[in-house]
Order: structure tokens, then sequence, then C-alpha cells
């Protein structure tokens, strides 16, 4: 039932704001949790053996009547579904104590849910108008969520991240009405075969730049990321880390490769494009983070940068690099998600996102400044934490498939990136102790519980990193891989 | 053709006057105007759907909803913006109809001609059985909008 994915966070998310006039907060937090939980269960225990031999395809009836109800799971499906479920688990742990101080809690846990189901439906859609639409469903639910805190600053980066996001949305839609136009299909595999056939280089060549800007917009590569250092910031720390470490991953870089690798098909010009705006994005969001004295911004110029390498490994086309792009897009995920979370704790014991007002918090705040200095050091690619193994793999593509000047800059990229993390450490954690913050507490139970969990998880892949390739990477690089056919071939609903 | 082409550019012209009035009011009844040009266009082209859904909710719908909208909360001042956007969209807008006229009537003809897929069918059937996915998007995007209402314009109580 692939469709639980889908059906099972809208349907709570559907009755969590009337369960919230009942229990304002025990029920919706149970819930919330639970619903996650099942979800990151159901993806190991049966997501897995389902895609054992090849994709699972599911169509529904519904009343006794064949609806076009049409999902497909693949490996690449199902490494998303896993780095939704899992990063979702922990945001919504964390937001047991975090929301307390926002009230609506209910209503909260129902957006977050609403853009999980958003999220999952996008990778799980076997077809072009299902995967905008539920881009659209992530998007409307992020909007708010981003706005949730009500304050000037939210409310202005929500408006300014909806008008970006709308014209992304746009360039997409236009692109989907094109090919519509011309294959008379929106379906992936029906789509992916009239264009092997149709001789329309321009037009496709126009769809495939707009598609680039759309997807380019809500991945916020450079040079389409002003949103994003101004919408994950303002949002509540759990919903940044959702922002940051999944949606931009899930609307921007998974449907940019799907289209790309599995429809489009990979050509030299294009693998060309994506590797020249993913080095750009990873070089140019590195010195910007530099720059940065909020703690918040700084992270989400970093997410910009490092999604500047998951596109370069992406794009660069070989199995080694898809296998190095998608594994660092989990390990982004889950360090990201981390570093935006125990943000919130100090945002929360201090008040302050200002790396310049903070100082010696590690004297008070041992878990948070631990955890963060896990997450901090496995993005920058400190062995041997999680993010070496993926940033090597990228580094090693890139060499074998005979780029080294774009090996050269990654190398680079990531000592600028270990530059900016030690800022945070030392401006944030080490030092001497500030006196204002002498009666600060460590974070409560649940948010040093969900980012101790995720330092785990960035340790754990790790040191057992070749376990995790083996059985996640490289089921959906293979998939990426295999190019057009893999759809054409094994999606044939 | 005549008509067609009239009804493009009365489409065009009261869509450019939605950005540049500065009165709100006339601004949300020019893009009404625009939508319910684009809803004849539609039925002109054979699309009775769409045009029935574009002038009953685009042109009507969300037309009330923002002129009430306004109204409730129109406190009598101009809307200040930046003298920029008086120039630049000029700009962009005559560059886009210059590259609209050089290169479009050349791509159109390179897009093949329609084939008739599989997903065709009647209205009915196309909606509720051939898009059936969509409309669970749909009712995700109506929920996520109810809620976006009640969290952003939520009362603050006691507990927080």
């Amino acid at each position: 039932m692939i469709i639980l994915f889908v059906a099972l966070p809208l349907i709570v998310a559907g009755v969590l704001p009337l369960i919230g006039k009942v229990s304002r907060r025990v029920v919706p937090d149970l819930l919330a949790n639970a619903v996650l939980l099942f979800l990151l269960v159901y993806a190991v225990a049966v997501g897995r053996p389902l895609i054992g031999n090849g994709p699972a395809l599911q169509k529904l009836t519904w009343l006794g009547e064949t609806v076009n109800l049409r999902l497909a799971l693949d490996g690449f499906s199902l490494l998303m579904l896993l780095a939704i479920s899992l990063v979702g688990l922990c945001v919504t742990l964390f937001s047991i104590d975090y929301m307390e101080h926002y009230g609506a809690k209910a209503n909260y846990y129902a957006l977050l849910l609403i853009m999980i189901a958003g999220m999952n439906g996008l990778v799980l859609a076997t077809d072009l108008f299902n995967l905008y639409i539920f881009l659209e469903v992530a998007a409307v639910a992020s909007y708010s969520l981003v706005a949730f805190g009500l304050g000037q600053d939210e409310l202005e980066a929500a408006f300014k991240y909806l008008l970006l996001s709308v014209v992304a949305s746009a360039f997409i839609l236009v692109s989907i009405a094109v090919i519509f136009g011309m294959t008379g299909s929106l379906s992936l595999p029906a789509v992916a075969r009239a264009l092997q056939d149709l001789k329309a280089g321009p037009v496709v060549g126009i769809c495939a730049a707009l598609f680039i800007m759309g997807f380019g917009l809500k991945a916020a590569l450079v040079p389409f990321h002003a949103w994003l250092p101004d919408a994950h910031p303002s949002a509540p720390a759990p919903i940044s880390a959702v922002l940051s470490g999944l949606l931009i991953k899930v609307s921007g870089v998974y449907a940019l490769t799907r289209v790309f690798l599995n429809v489009f098909g990979l050509t030299p010009a294009l693998s060309n494009v994506l590797m020249s705006l993913g080095t750009v994005s990873l070089v140019v969001a590195a010195f910007l983070a530099l720059g940065q004295k909020d703690i918040k911004r700084m992270l989400a110029y970093s997410s910009i940068s490092q999604v500047g390498y998951i596109v370069l490994g992406i794009g660069l086309g070989t199995p080694l690099g898809i296998a190095g792009g998608l594994f660092h897009l989990f390990n982004h995920a889950l360090a990201k998600g981390l570093l935006f979370l125990t943000s919130g704790s100090i945002q929360q014991a201090t008040g302050t996102r200002n790396l310049d007002e903070m100082g010696g918090l590690a004297k008070r705040m041992p878990f948070t400044a631990a955890t963060n200095l896990i997450g901090s050091l496995s993005i920058a690619g400190v062995p041997p934490l999680n993010g070496f193994w993926s940033k090597l793999l990228i580094i090693m593509a890139l060499i074998q498939a005979g780029h080294p000047v774009f090996a050269l800059i990654a190398v680079l990229a990531s000592v600028l990136t270990l530059w900016y993390y030690l800022l945070i450490q030392r401006k944030a954690f080490f030092g001497k102790l500030n006196e204002r913050w002498a009666a600060v507490k460590e974070a409560p139970f649940w948010m040093t519980a969900s980012t101790v969990l995720l330092a785990s998880l960035c340790v754990g892949v790790g040191l057992f990193f070749s376990v995790t390739i083996k059985s996640w990477i490289q089921p959906a690089a293979g998939v990426l891989a295999e190019g057009v056919q893999a759809v054409i071939r094994s999606w044939g609903l | 053709m005549i008509v067609q082409t009239a009804l493009l550019i009365g489409m065009v012209l009261f869509s450019v006057l939605a950005i540049f009035l500065k009165d709100l009011i006339r601004a949300a009844i020019s893009l009404a105007v625009a939508s319910l040009l684009l809803g004849i266009i539609f039925f002109r082209m054979g699309a009775s759907y769409a045009g029935v859904f574009e002038i009953s909710v685009v042109a009507g719908l969300i037309t009330v909803l923002f002129i009430l909208t306004i109204a409730l909360t129109n406190t009598g001042e101009e809307v200040r913006e930046s003298r920029l956007a008086n120039v630049v969209f000029p700009l962009f807008f005559a560059v886009f109809v210059v590259i609209d006229a050089l290169v479009m009537k050349g791509l159109l003809q390179k897009i093949p001609a329609l084939p008739s897929g599989p997903e065709t069918g009647t209205f009915g059937e196309v909606l509720w059985k051939g898009r059936t996915l969509d409309l669970v998007g749909q009712i995700a995007v109506i929920l996520a909008g109810v809620f976006s209402v009640l969290a952003l314009f939520r009362k603050r109580d006691k507990h927080d």
C-alpha cells in the first residue's frame, strides 16, 4: 500500500485541528510523532522488500471502479521517503518542546503533515502534473509554516518566498504544458518514450531551460537562491530543518533529477549546465556564508552550497557521481536538519541568533554543543563522519570522469565550509562564557533527544557507510544511471 | 482570427493594467476582465469546461474575495511603491513582446501536432477516473489553505 505514504499524513492532518480543540498538546504531539514513526518503519520494513525485484507500481480501485491512482516506488523514491520520514520524525520529536510557546500546535502539526504528504506524493508520482500538484501541496503548507511565528520578519520572508516560489511553479507549469502539447501525455514513461522519437530539439531545449529555472528556484541554486536566506532562518527551527533538510531537495533536486535523468535523458550539454550551476552554487554560497553573523542565515547559505555539491555529483551523470550526489543528499538532510535544530535550541535558550552575542555556550549546553559539532564536521566533510564519504565519492567521480578542475574547486570549497563551521563553533560554543548566558540551561528533553538521534545517525552512517551505500544508495543510483530506460521499461503502466 | 487577436490583446492589456493601477479595487477588476477574456478564448477554442472554471472561479469568486478583502482592510491610502517598477516592468514587457514576435511563430511550427493520447475521454471520466491523484492533491492544497488561514489569523491564548 504505497498510497499510505500520502494518505496517512493527509488523513491525520485533516483530523488534527479538530482533536486540537479537545487536547491542545498531548494528543497532537503523540499523533504527529506516531505517523512519522509509522512511515519510517513502513519505509524500512515494507518499502525495501517491495522494490527487491524492480519498482513497485500501484493501481487502486475505488468502490469497485479502477481509478487512476498510480504510484511508483523505486530505489530513488525509497531513498527520498527514508530521508523524509527520518528527518520528519526528528523534527516532530523536537517540536514537542520547541513549539510550546508558539501556540496552535495542532494546526502546526497539521500543516507539517500536509507538507510531508506533499513531499511523499511528489516522490511517488508517475505523471508530470501529479508531480506539479504535490509540489504545490508541499509549497502551500511551507509558506504558512515559514510565517508561523507571525512576526514581521517571518511574514515578510514568507511573502518573498511565496512570490519567488510562484514564479518557479509558473516556469514548471509552462514547461509541462508544452510537453503535453508535444507528446499528448503527462505520464513519465509515455513522455520519456515520446521524447525519444520526436525531432523537436529546440522546443525540448526550451522546456529543459524552463525546468532548470523552475526546479533551480525550488532547489535555491545560485543564481535562483535569493529567497532562501530569508525564508529558512525566519521559520521556526524545526521548519527550517525540514525546508533545508528536505523540501529544497525533494521539490528541487529530486524533481530536477527525475525529469532530466529519467525522462529527458542526460545529454552532455545538460550535464555541463547542471555541473556548472552546481559548482557556482557551492562556491558563491560558501563565500556568502562566511560573512554571516546570524547563525541560521549562515546555515541557510551553507544549504545552497551543499545543494551545489549534490547537483554537481548527479549532473556528472556517471554511476559513481550519481551515487555520491545521492549519498550527499541523504547525509546533508541528516546533518543540516541537526544543525537547524541545534540552532533552534540556542535561540530558545538565549533569545538571539547573532553569533557575536554568543560565546562559551558549550559550558551551559553540552549536548547541544556536541551535537552541533558533529553536524558541522559532518557537513564540512571530516572523516569518519557521513559527509566525508559522500564528498569523497563526488570528488573521486569527478577525477575519474576527467574533470580535475571541478574536483579541485569541490575540495577548496570544502575547506571554506570547514572554515565557516569552525567560526560557528568558536563564536557560539567555545571561548569565555558571555555573562548574559550564565543562567542558560541545556535544551529540554525531547529537543535534546532528537538532536542526539540525528547526531548518532551522522556518526553511524559514517562508520557503516558501506552498508548504507549498498542497501539504500546503490538501488537509487542504479535507477538514475539507467537513464530513460529505467522509466520506460519498468514503469510501463 | 480578428476576434481572437482582439481578445488576446485585450487580455494582455487588462493584465498589464492590473499591475499598473495603483487603486487596488480597479486593479482587481482589471484582473477579472482579463480572466473573463481568457475564459471567452477558452470557449472559442473548444475548452468549454476550462472556460467555465476560468469565468466562475477566477473572474467571479476570486474577484469577490479580492474586493471583499480590500474593502475590509483599505484605509484609503494609496499604495506606495518603488518607482523602479514603473521603468523596469515596461522594459521587460517590451523585450518580451519583441522576443515573442521574433521567436514564437517559428517555435510553434516546430511543435508536432497534438497526438490523441490515451488520456482522453469525457470531462467526467478524465476528472474522476483519469486524474484521481490530482484530486487527492487538490484536497491537500485546500486543507493546507484552510489550516494556513486558521494558523496565521490565530489569536494567541493565555497559555502561549
